[in-house]
This record gives structure tokens, sequence and C-alpha cells, in this order.
């Protein structure tokens, strides 16, 4: 079982990982500032068609993939929207307190927390862990007993659902029925979490022994299968994160549809 | 003209935890070029004794050691038994590439190189870029062969390299050992020597306290001191017919019937059995090649996967009781476990016994048959897989079934477990229970099963009675054979 869906790979698949990563994270701590309501929502929605456009992958696949953000976006929105302070009153019963204040909080916070998850989404679906690691080694110099811990632990993922598999099937032949109650509950996870745990320890023990043995060292001047350089690509990339951003910030300017548009934190 | 491979001399090595000395004083030496088999009983630290050889204890793995006047291999290669713990990439180009990393050699020359020790374990694939997940156990082992001659080793160790291999896995990997290792040094732990015996030059013995008890060409020891092998329990050619047939055909009382069944693998059909009786007190052996779905058909027995069609146990009243009275038995021991320590393993399975004193009657029997007295505060997963793999079996058979079912149940085990065990399965069958059993080994199909089920592409096709030599019976054991 490995977990790949990878068809047609676009442009997106072949930029530098490394400055795909630095550019999201800046855009991470760019958003943490950015309290205008027209220009979040602008940016998620070309982020959408981005995400829709340009990953190469179908269409079913990506809107099942976005099916948790809408989630995210419901839960950040409605604690703020029922909950959240504010002068103006909408509506109010019992704990409900609805104000307007707080419904544009709530707007405000979905829809930041959906362009966390669009940006988190678009660089897992077009970067190869391998690639990621290989390229910080080489473009940051991370120290090559990190980056290969780090590839050999997602190499170990798949097998982890196989063994819960097992493990379910086990349980059941030597007998052991859960009571459906929180003592139980807590049974359940000891009988499933501590055999899980236990064998992925000593996966990982032993594959650390193995590689240890092919003569791995933590040596920084490693030669590479892979190299990855900057290219085009990176000045594309960067160009069309700018253009988001100008394209955002020009239609809020022009096109605001909301009465209110700054956030006070 | 021969120079020193290795030497070591006054080895002494001892376990933390353990009072006594795993190794006291053992010396050792061996040529260059030679190929070393070296054998023992389970536990007697064959593979210590290997990893110290290759400098794995203590460089890698702590364990305090000491040893004089040294001359150790200055580039070892280790193949390890478990094919899934050996790889850290993802795909077996990378995996190679990682080695070919570990020692600067220039990216050019990587794709030419990574083909060529491929080829060199007859490992062809449409493209190197494959899953390594999706390799079969014995390919995974050729990879791991591959990536160790990538190192250009001047000793080559194999520590039980085919122990989790079935038999066509095992072929192709010693096949390949031999191919590739003509003038090279070559150190081989293994527990079943039919196949190396005759490659390797010279055989070590050595006993459960360490000792060297035995040192010499392989087939003067055969020869010579093959009592040493069956006081030690260790395989030797040929061993099964110094072991008594023991087939038994028990009186024809229904208790189980299988009609139209099929079961099924992620919503694809993946077994299918027409009509099939099973007696009390059968012993029957499921045979079959790779793939052929021999523990599905187990699964499916064991109502562990989706099926439809009838599959009916004339004697249980109560459908809720199914896993009282049909033991199971998982190929891999570590997932069958859930509690803190082997007595506790024990005492869970039968936790029905109101009686306590009973309970530790049968405790104490159960870890006096399969030898796990000295572990019983021991937490399942300290044990070695051997052991695991018996106190797995316990756990079935302490609830005195009246069906067992046993996927590969004496796979990794030295002949004295495997003897002990299938004895023990014996004795239940004449206590009339039933059991079936997923196995390779063409002996205990002949030895013991009283009926062999034979599994074609997904479809039980053949039930043969054993002993009466038919020409359908014969097919089948050719077959079997060649497994």
């Amino acid at each position: 079982m490995h977990i790949e869906f990878y068809k047609n790979p676009t442009w997106l698949h072949y930029v530098n990982p490394t400055l795909k990563f630095i550019l999201f994270v800046f855009l991470f701590i760019f958003f943490l500032f950015i309290h205008h309501l027209h220009f979040l929502i602008y940016f998620t929605v070309l982020l959408t068609l981005i995400y829709y456009i340009q990953l190469g992958y179908p269409i079913k696949l990506l809107f099942l993939l976005s099916l948790p953000m809408v989630i995210i976006f419901f839960t950040s929105f409605v604690s703020m929207a029922l909950f959240g302070k504010g002068e103006t009153t909408l509506f109010q019963f019992a704990f409900v307190h609805i104000t307007e204040e707080g419904l544009y909080r709530g707007i405000h916070l979905g829809f930041r927390s959906v362009i966390f998850g669009l940006l988190g989404m678009i660089f897992a679906l077009t970067t190869k862990p391998v690639y990621f690691f290989y390229s910080l080694m080489q473009q940051l110099s991370l120290p090559p007993k990190i980056a290969y811990s780090f590839m050999a632990a997602i190499r170990l993922l798949p097998n982890i659902i196989q063994e819960f598999l097992s493990l379910r099937k086990a349980l059941k032949v030597r007998g052991v029925i859960f009571k459906r109650s929180i003592p139980g509950f807590y049974q359940q996870i000891k009988h499933y979490a501590i055999p899980i745990l236990a064998l992925s320890i000593r996966r990982a023990y032993h594959i650390s022994v193995a590689m240890e043995a092919k003569h791995f060292t933590n040596n920084r001047n490693r030669t590479y299968y892979y190299i990855l350089k900057y290219s085009k690509r990176d000045v594309y990339f960067v160009f069309l994160t700018i253009v988001l951003l100008f394209a955002a910030y020009t239609l809020q300017r022009f096109y605001p549809f909301l009465p209110i548009d700054r956030i006070v934190a | 003209m021969h120079s020193i491979a290795i030497q070591i001399e006054n080895l002494r090595v001892k376990f933390p935890d353990k009072q006594s000395f795993l190794f006291k004083d053992l010396s050792l030496t061996i040529q260059k070029g030679e190929k070393v088999l070296i054998v023992g009983p389970s536990g007697s630290g064959k593979s210590t004794l290997l990893k110290i050889l290759a400098k794995i204890i203590p460089k890698i793995v702590e364990v305090p050691c000491k040893y004089d006047n040294a001359i150790l291999p200055v580039q070892p290669g280790y193949v390890f038994q478990n094919p899934d713990h050996q790889f850290c990439m993802p795909y077996v180009d990378e995996e190679m590439a990682f080695v070919l990393e570990n020692q600067l050699i220039h990216r050019d020359k990587m794709k030419l190189l990574i083909r060529e020790y491929l080829d060199l374990v007859g490992l062809t694939l449409p493209s190197n870029h494959t899953l390594i997940d999706h390799l079969s156990g014995g390919m995974k082992q050729r990879l791991a062969i591959a990536s160790v001659l990538a190192l250009q080793p001047d000793v080559l160790f194999l520590d039980e390299p085919t122990a989790m291999l079935d038999q066509e896995g095992t072929n192709q990997v010693w096949d390949t050992v031999w191919n590739i290792s003509q003038n090279k040094t070559l150190i081989v732990v293994e527990h079943k020597i039919d196949r190396v015996i005759d490659y390797v030059d010279r055989m070590i013995m050595i006993d459960d306290c360490g000792n060297i008890i035995a040192d010499g060409n392989p087939h003067t020891l055969l020869r010579h001191k093959k009592s040493l092998f069956q006081q030690y329990g260790i395989w030797y050619p040929n061993i099964w017919n110094d072991h008594p047939i023991r087939i038994d055909t028990q009186p024809m009382k229904s208790v189980m019937e299988i009609n139209h069944a099929s079961g099924y693998y992620q919503k694809t059909k993946a077994i299918r059995i027409e009509h099939a009786q099973v007696n009390e007190g059968d012993f029957i052996t499921i045979s079959g090649h790779n793939g052929a779905g021999k523990s599905t058909l187990l699964q499916m027995l064991a109502k562990l996967i989706k099926y439809e069609g009838r599959l009916h146990l004339p004697f249980l009243k109560d459908k809720r009781d199914f896993y009282k009275y049909v033991g199971y038995v998982f190929q891999n021991p570590e997932l069958q476990f859930v509690a803190n320590n082997v007595y506790e393993e024990l005492e869970f399975s039968i936790s029905h016994i109101n009686n306590h004193k009973e309970r530790m009657n049968r405790i104490e029997e159960h870890l006096a048959i399969y030898e796990l007295g000295n572990w019983k505060e021991a937490h399942p997963y300290q044990l070695s897989i051997g052991q695991m793999k018996r106190l797995s079996v316990a756990t079935a058979t302490i609830r005195k079934p009246k069906i067992l079912l046993l996927d590969e149940p004496t796979f990794g085990q030295d002949a004295y477990y495997t003897f002990t065990m299938l004895d023990y399965l014996k004795q239940l069958q004449n206590e009339a229970t039933t059991i079936i059993m997923v196995t390779h080994d063409y002996h205990i199909t002949t030895h013991y099963a009283n009926k062999i089920w034979y599994v074609q592409n997904g479809v039980l096709t053949d039930i043969v009675e054993n002993g009466i030599e038919d020409a359908n019976w014969r097919t089948i054991k050719n077959a079997h054979r060649i497994l």
C-alpha cells in the first residue's frame, strides 16, 4: 500500500521545493496580519482557482480533499459567529448571542483557515517528500541525518495502516470485546496504540541499524542522486504569487461588497 | 596462498541484564575467500556473533564486548533477516542511490551502477523507479543484496536472509548468493541448511552456551557428527527420514461444512470453495503456489474476511461463541498479543475458566510445552521471533479449541521446536481437535496430514486423502515439492 495519486505533473511540481516552502511560510505569516475581509475573500477565490486548475489532479479527488477545509471553515466561523462579542445584536437566545461584529470576525477567521488549508494542500500535492528533503539538504544544507530520518519515517506510514487492519483481526480472534463505554474506549485505544507504537519503534530501530550498516554518516559532503536547482519556473512561481496578491488587492479596492472591511482584532 | 579475512580471539560478550556470558573466550579465524556457515540452536547467539564480526556490534549497536588481536573486515556488507526492516527510501533506484551517495560516488555514474548491481542479482524490473513495497519478499532480499554489493564489501554477511521468505523467494535468494559470491568471503547464519550446505566449505556449530562444538567441512560433519545435530535440534538434510510418519484418520463426524462459498479481499473475489467438509480430528494442510490464496482461504474459514455462501459448524449452538471454538494463529506473531507479559497473555486466552487452580495448571503446562517458563515475566515483544511464534501458537492451543487454524506456524523455527510443536499439535488432534494449517513445508504434509487441500488461482481445486497413491495425489505431490 502506498499513497501516490500523481498522474499529470504540472509546472508547479517542478518548482524548487525549498523556494516553495519558504514562500508559503512567508504567506502564512503574512496572512496572520491581514485583517481586511475583502482581501482575504478574493485571495481565497484566486487560490481555489489555482488549486483546481493548476495541480494536474482529477477534479473529483481535489474536491474530496477540499472537504475538510469546508468543515474547518464552518467550525471556525460558527465558534466566532455564535459566541463572539459585539455591540450590534442580530439575534439572541440563551447562550447564543449573534452580533454583527462576531459574524464578520467569524468570516474573517474562516477564510484565513481556508487559505492556510489551501496553501498546505497545494504544497503537499505538488511536492514529493523525497525531493523536498533532497532540496532542503542542497539549498539549506539540512543535516542528512535529519533529512533521511524524515524520508524513512514517511516510508513507514502506509505500514501503520496495514498493521492496524491486521491488529483488528487479531483482537477479534483473541476474543477481545470492547465495551461501549468510556473505560471500554480507553481499553480499545490501549490495545491498538501500544502494539502499533511498539512495532513502529522496533522497525525504526532496525532501519536505523540497516542504514548505518550501509555506511550512512552525517557527512554533509554527500553526492546526490537527485540534484535540485533553481530554474525559470521558480521565477514564474514568485511572479505568480505577486500577481495573486496584487490581483486580490486590486479586486478588494474596486469591488467591495460587504459593509465592513477591516476587522479589529 | 591464503590470507586472513577475519580473526578474533578471546571474545567475551555479556548482555547487561543477563547472568551468564553469551560468549566466553571464543576464538575464530576465517581465511579470505572462505564460505562459512554458522549453525546452532535458537538463542545461541549466532546473530550476535555475526554482528560482532561485521562490526555492527559495538559500533552501531552497543553491547558490552571485549576481544583481542582482532582483524575485522574494512568494508563489511550485511544483509538482514527481515526484508521490510532494511530500506529507508520508497523506490528501488533511490535505495540503491542511497548506498552510492554514502560512498560519495558521482551522480553521473549512479544510473549505470544501479543497473549493473540489479542485473547482478537478477532483479529485472520494468523500471528501476519501482516502489519497494510492490516487490515480493524474495525480490526485496535480492535488492538488499544488490545494495550491499554496491558497498563493494570485502566480506559478505547474511543473517538468515530467507527466514521470512517462502520457498520460491528462498530459492531466488540462494541462487543469487551463489552467483555473486565467487571469490568472496561469505559468512552465513541459517536455520534451514539444505539450500546452503553444498556451497559452503566450512561449517561452524555453536552450542547454547556459545562454545564452538564443531568446525569443519559440512559433509564430513554431517557424516560423523550427526548426533550433534540431533542433540541440539538443528536442521540437517533428510532430517525427515529420521522422523516417523504419523497419519491418523479420524471417525467421520462433521465439524465444518462449506458450500458455494466465496471470500472477498477488498471487494474482489479472492477465494472460492464449492464443497468441502472437515471432520473432527482432521489434520489438513493447505498448499498451493505463492499468492494462490491459501492465507485468504484460512481467513475465510475464521470469518475474518467478508464471504458469502454457506460456512456451517454443526456443533455451534450460538453464533457468538464462534471464536470460543475456533482458534487462529497469524503468520506474523507480533500482532497477536494483547497482554503485558507472557503469563498474562496465556491467562487471557482462558479467562473464561473460573477455577483459578485449573487456570494455573494449564498455563504452567503450556509454558512447559513451548519452553517459555523462563520468560513468564517478559513482555511478548521482548521475545525472539521464534519464541513469539511459539507464544502465539500457545495462546490458541491453550483454549483447546475444536478447530485450530494456523498460518505457517513453523516458519523460522529450528528443528527442535518445529518437531515439539508438531508433536503437540498431533496430540491435540488425537484429542479430537481439528487442525487446518497453511504450510510450505512439503514434509509436514507427508508426515502429519491426513488430507491436503490444494489451492490454485483462488480456487480450492483438489482435496486429496494422504497415503492413497493415485495419479491425482502424485500430481499434487510434485507440485508441492517444487514449491
